[in-house]
C-alpha cells in the first residue's frame, strides 16, 4: 500500500497521469467525517440512555432529548470536525508555503498572540482584585480603554490577538520576501508575546486556571453559531488554498525556479500567509490551542499517497477534520460521565498512528 | 566581435549577494541562437552573473536586456515563456510525479486555474522523452537517484520550450552517457535556433559549445568563440596554468597538468 | 341608597388599586431579578428550584441557606456539606460538561465570572448568575445576592453568625498573641494572601498583622525572598504548600521556621480557609488556635 498506481486502461489516461488513488482517499475520508459525526450524536455524558425519549415519545424527555442532541452534541462534534479541517488546511499551507515538514499552523506566533489576547481578557474580565491591586486597577482598566476587549469575549480576544500576532511577524521580517525571514520573525514574536502571556498571568494569578483550559484546547462550548463560523470560513479557505496550490507546487523547486517561471512571488506568499492566519485564528478562537492536528494531518495524508498541492489541501482538511472528530469522540466517550482534554487525544490518536506508519516504512516519496 | 543578434545583453550590471558586491560594471552580450558557456575557478561568480541575466537577482545599477527589451519592462509571464532557467540543488518536491514536475514548466503558458492543455501534453512528453525520462513519469521524485533527479528538472526546463535557456551546473549528478546525451540535446535546440548559455565545471564539455565566456574574480576574462586559440590560451591562463587543452579523437579537452 | 357619583367613582378608584397593588404584589413573589458581578440583570420567572453551583463557595452559600434540597449537580471540587456529595459532579468550574448541566434541567446556574461556559449555557437558554467573592465585603455581597435569587427573607443573618463567629474567635485571643506578624501562603508559586483577600481581613480582625501590604493585591505571586527578608513571626501553609518548605534558599533561617512557629492545615482545614463562603467563622477560629498555639507571647 502507498505505491501510486496509475489508472492503467486507456493510453490517455495514462499519458495524462490520472490517479483514482487521491479521489478514493478523498471519498474515504470523507465518508469517516460523517460517520464520526453521526457517532457523535450517541456519545455524551449522558449517553445513549437520553436519546431514548426520542422513540417513545414523552413530550418534556423528548424536548430534552432533541435539545441535546440538536443543539449540544450536533453543533459539538460538527464544530470540532470543522476546526480539525481549518488546522489541517492551515499545517499544509504551513508545510508548503516554508517547505519545511516540522511546521505547524503555529508557526507565525498565532498562538502566543491567541494566548496573550485570551490572558488580557481574562485578566480585565476577572475585575479589581485581578492586576496590581485594588487601588491601581482602576487606573489600569481606564488608561488601557479595556472595556472593548470585555465586549468581545474571550473568543474576539483570541482571534484578534492571533492575527495581530500574525501581522507583527510581517512587520517583523519586512515583508513576505524572505522565508527564512518570516520563520525567524514568527519565533521571534512568539517568544515574546508568550513572555507577556506569563507576565499579565502573574499580575492576575486568578486566570491562571482558565488559561489552561484554554491552552488545552476544548471543543466543549462550540454552539451553532461557532459551528456555522468555522465551516463559514473553512469554505473560503480552502478554495483560495487550492487555488494558490500551484503556486505551492512550484514554490517547492526552489524559489528561484518559481520566480522564473513567472510567478508573482510576493502577492502569492502575502495570500498564503493571510489564509494560514485566518484558518488558525478562528480555530484557536474557537477551540483554544489544540496541538499535533495542524502537523500531523499533511503527513497523514503524504504516508498515504503522494498528492501534489492541490489535492493535498483537501485530502489534509479532511484528514484533519476527521482525526478532531475522533478525538472529540473518545474525549466525550472514553470517561464518560468525564470528559478528558481533547488535545491530549488528538497526540494520541495523529502521534500513534504516525508512529504505526514509521513502523511500516511505507514510504512513496513522502518524509516517511 | 560582432555578433549578429543578441540574446541578452549586459550594460555595467553589478550584483552581489548581501552587501559584497561580486561583480561591479561588468558589460557582456550573448549571441542568439548559440550555445555560450561561462567557465571560471570556483568563486568566479558564474552563477551570480546567470542569475543576475535570468533576472533573479537584484542588480545595482545598470540593467539586462533580454532579446532587445529591459528585463524589467517584460510583462512577468512574457519574460517567463522566453527564458526558461535551471538551476543547481533546489528541488524539495519529494512528492510530486516526474510527470508532474515536468508540468510544472507549463505554468508560465497556462492562465490561473486553468487545467492542462493538449499543447502542454504534448510539450511534456516531448520534454520527457528527450531526457529519457518518460518511461517512469508516475514516479514519485523523492524516489529517484541524483542523475534521474537532474533528468527530471532538465525536462522541466525544457518543457517552458523558452527561447532562451539558462543553465547553471546542469550536468551535475548525470553520468558520462547521460553528460553526452545532454550535449547532444543542447546541440540540437541551438539546431533549431534556441540560445542557450550554461555554466558548467565540466570544462572540456564547455568546449563543445559555441562560445565561451571566462570570468574570474567578477571580470570578464575573455570572450570568443570556443575552438579558438585565444580562447584556450585565456582558458589555461585564467585557471593559472594548471590545465592544457589538447585536440584528441577531433574533440577539444582539458587535462590537469600534472607534475611528476 | 344609591351612591353618590363622587362616592361610586371613589370605590372604582379604591378597588382598581387594591388590585393593582395585589398584583404588583404577587408579581415581585414571583419574579426574581439580580445584578451578577458580570453587570448582566438575570430575570427568572420565580425563586429557581434546581440549581447547578459551579464554584464551591456559592454551594456552600446555598446550603447555609436552608436551600440545599434545591442543589441538583454540583462541581467535582465542592465537597461541603456531605449532602452534596451524592450529587452528580458536572466537571469543573472552568470546564464544566454541558451536556450534563443541561440533562439536569437545571433553573439557574451559579458560577464564577471568568468562564466561558457561561455564554454557551446562556445560549442554551440557562440563566447563569456568576458571582465571585473576593473579600469579606463581597461575601456579604453574595450573601445577599444569593439570598434574593432564591427567595430567602433574612440571608444576612448568615452573615451576622459569620461575624460574631470571627468576632469571638478574636476575643479568645489572649492580647499577648495579637500584633504578631503572619505569612499565609495560599499555594505553592509561593502565592500568599495579602491585607486586600479575605484571608487578610480575617487576620487582621484576628489582631495580626500581614507582612503582605494591600497595595500588592489580594493573592500576589512572591519572590520566596520577600518572605525571608520580612522575617514574619509565624507561618501559615496549606497542605500542598508543606512539602519543601525548608528547601526554598534562606528560608532555614526563617526565624518563624527556626522556633517551631509554622502552622500545616490538611487538606480539609486548607478547603474551610481558602473558600470565601460561610465556613469564614470556621477558617478565623482554625486561624485563632494556630496563633493561640504559636504566636510569639500566646502561651
Amino acid at each position: 500500500m502507498g505505491v501510486r498506481v496509475p489508472f492503467k486502461p486507456t493510453p490517455v489516461a495514462m499519458a495524462r497521469n490520472w490517479s483514482l488513488t487521491p479521489i478514493y482517499w478523498g471519498l474515504g475520508l470523507g465518508l469517516l467525517g460523517a460517520l464520526l459525526v453521526l457517532l457523535g450524536l450517541a456519545v455524551g455524558s449522558t449517553g445513549l440512555e437520553s436519546l431514548r425519549p426520542l422513540w417513545t415519545g414523552g413530550g418534556d424527555d423528548a424536548a430534552m432529548a432533541r435539545q441535546i442532541v440538536w443543539d449540544i452534541r450536533l453543533p459539538r462534534t460538527l464544530g470540532a470536525w470543522a476546526a480539525g479541517a481549518l488546522l489541517g488546511l492551515a499545517g499544509a499551507v504551513a508545510q508548503g508555503l516554508f517547505r519545511n515538514p516540522l511546521a505547524d499552523p503555529y508557526l507565525l506566533g498565532s498562538a502566543s498572540g491567541a494566548s496573550l489576547g485570551v490572558a488580557a481578557a481574562l485578566a480585565l474580565m476577572g475585575g479589581a482584585g485581578g492586576m496590581l491591586g485594588a487601588s491601581s486597577t482602576v487606573a489600569v482598566v481606564s488608561v488601557y480603554s479595556g472595556h472593548w476587549l470585555v465586549r468581545l469575549g474571550l473568543t474576539g480576544a483570541a482571534f484578534v490577538g492571533a492575527v495581530a500576532a500574525v501581522l507583527l511577524t510581517l512587520v517583523l521580517a519586512r515583508g513576505v520576501q524572505h522565508t527564512l525571514r518570516l520563520l525567524l520573525a514568527g519565533v521571534v514574536v512568539g517568544v515574546v508575546l508568550g513572555a507577556c502571556t506569563s507576565l499579565i498571568l502573574l499580575l492576575s494569578p486568578d486566570s491562571l486556571q482558565a488559561m489552561q483550559g484554554f491552552l488545552l484546547g476544548s471543543t466543549g462550548f462550540v454552539g451553532w453559531t461557532s459551528c456555522l463560523l468555522l465551516l463559514g470560513v473553512w469554505l473560503p479557505c480552502l478554495a483560495a488554498a487550492w487555488g494558490l496550490s500551484r503556486a505551492l507546487d512550484a514554490l517547492a523547486l526552489g524559489e528561484a525556479t518559481a520566480h522564473s517561471l513567472g510567478l508573482p512571488l510576493a502577492p502569492l506568499r502575502a495570500a498564503l500567509v493571510a489564509v494560514l492566519a485566518l484558518a488558525t485564528g478562528t480555530a484557536v478562537a474557537q477551540t483554544g490551542l489544540i496541538a499535533f492536528v495542524g502537523l500531523a494531518a499533511p503527513h497523514l495524508v503524504r504516508a498515504a499517497v503522494s498528492v501534489p498541492h492541490g489535492r493535498l489541501m483537501w485530502l489534509a482538511s479532511l484528514m484533519g477534520g476527521a482525526l478532531l472528530a475522533g478525538a472529540d469522540l473518545l474525549a466525550r466517550g472514553l470517561l464518560a460521565p468525564q470528559e478528558l482534554p481533547v488535545g491530549v487525544l488528538t497526540a494520541v490518536l495523529g502521534g500513534g498512528y504516525l508512529l504505526w506508519l514509521m513502523h511500516r516504512r511505507t514510504a512513496p516519496g513522502g518524509l516517511l | 566581435m560582432t555578433i549578429k543578434s543578441v540574446a541578452i545583453g549586459a550594460h555595467q550590471i553589478s550584483a552581489g549577494a548581501g552587501k559584497d558586491c561580486i561583480f561591479q560594471g561588468l558589460s557582456l552580450q550573448i549571441a542568439a541562437g548559440r550555445w555560450t558557456s561561462i567557465v571560471g575557478p570556483n568563486g568566479a561568480g558564474k552563477s551570480t552573473l546567470l542569475k543576475a541575466l535570468a533576472g533573479l537577482l537584484p542588480t545595482r545599477g545598470g540593467h539586462v536586456e533580454l532579446l532587445g527589451r529591459d528585463l524589467h519592462a517584460w510583462p512577468r509571464r512574457e519574460r517567463a515563456r522566453r527564458l526558461a532557467w535551471l538551476g543547481q540543488n533546489e528541488a524539495a518536491a519529494e512528492d510530486l510525479t516526474v510527470y508532474d514536475v515536468a508540468m510544472l514548466g507549463r505554468l508560465p503558458h497556462q492562465g490561473w486555474m486553468q487545467p492542462a492543455s493538449g499543447a502542454d501534453h504534448a510539450a511534456v512528453e516531448q520534454a520527457l522523452r528527450a531526457t529519457q525520462a518518460w518511461d517512469w513519469r508516475a514516479r514519485a521524485l523523492g524516489a529517484l537517484s541524483g542523475g534521474e533527479r537532474q533528468r527530471v528538472l532538465l525536462a522541466r526546463a525544457l518543457a517552458v520550450q523558452a527561447q532562451v535557456l539558462l543553465m547553471d551546473k546542469p550536468l551535475a549528478n548525470l553520468d558520462p552517457p547521460h553528460q553526452a546525451d545532454w550535449l547532444q540535446l543542447t546541440r540540437a535546440l541551438v539546431a533549431r535556433g534556441h540560445t542557450v548559455v550554461s555554466v558548467l565545471h565540466e570544462i572540456s564539455l564547455a568546449l563543445h559549445a559555441d562560445d565561451m565566456l571566462i570570468i574570474d574574480r567578477g571580470q570578464l576574462r575573455h570572450q570568443g568563440a570556443a575552438g579558438a586559440q585565444a580562447t584556450h590560451r585565456a582558458l589555461e591562463q585564467v585557471f593559472s596554468d594548471r590545465i592544457a587543452i589538447h585536440h584528441v579523437a577531433g574533440q577539444w579537452l582539458a587535462l590537469p597538468r600534472i607534475n611528476v | 341608597m344609591k351612591p353618590t357619583p363622587v362616592k361610586r367613582i371613589l370605590i372604582v378608584v379604591a378597588v382598581l388599586l387594591a388590585l393593582l397593588l395585589l398584583m404588583w404584589g404577587t408579581a415581585q413573589a414571583q419574579a426574581v431579578q439580580v445584578t451578577d458581578d458580570r453587570g448582566r440583570v438575570v430575570q427568572l420567572p420565580r425563586a429557581p428550584q434546581r440549581i447547578v453551583s459551579l464554584l464551591p463557595s456559592l454551594a456552600e452559600t446555598v446550603c447555609a441557606l436552608d436551600a440545599c434540597a434545591r442543589l441538583v449537580g454540583v462541581d467535582r471540587y465542592t465537597n461541603w456539606p456531605a449532602a452534596v456529595n451524592p450529587l452528580p459532579k458536572v466537571g469543573g468550574g472552568l470546564d464544566p460538561n454541558i451536556e450534563a448541566i443541561v440533562a439536569l434541567r437545571p433553573d439557574v446556574v451559579l458560577m464564577a465570572t471568568s468562564s466561558r461556559a457561561a455564554d454557551r449555557l446562556v445560549a442554551l437558554g440557562i440563566p447563569v448568575v456568576a458571582l465571585e467573592p473576593k473579600t469579606h465585603a463581597d461575601v456579604q455581597r453574595v450573601l445577599g445576592k444569593v439570598g434574593q435569587l432564591l427567595g430567602v427573607d433574612d440571608a444576612q443573618r448568615v452573615w451576622r453568625a459569620i461575624d460574631a463567629g470571627v468576632a469571638a474567635a478574636a476575643q479568645s485571643l489572649p492580647p499577648a498573641a495579637r500584633g504578631a506578624r503572619v505569612y499565609f501562603e495560599v499555594s505553592p508559586g509561593p502565592f500568599g494572601a495579602g491585607e486586600a483577600s479575605f484571608i487578610g481581613e480575617t487576620l487582621t480582625r484576628l489582631g495580626t498583622r500581614n507582612i503582605l501590604p494591600a497595595k500588592l493585591g489580594p493573592f500576589p505571586k512572591l519572590n520566596p525572598e520577600y518572605v525571608v527578608r520580612a522575617d514574619p513571626d509565624l507561618v501559615m501553609v496549606g497542605a500542598r504548600s508543606a512539602q519543601g518548605l525548608l528547601s526554598r534558599p534562606g528560608w532555614d533561617r526563617l526565624r518563624a521556621l527556626r522556633q517551631g512557629r509554622l502552622c500545616q492545615f490538611s487538606a480539609d482545614e486548607s478547603d474551610v480557609l481558602i473558600r470565601p463562603g460561610p465556613r469564614m467563622a470556621e477558617a478565623a477560629r482554625l486561624m485563632a488556635a494556630c496563633l493561640q498555639r504559636h504566636a510569639p507571647g500566646g502561651h
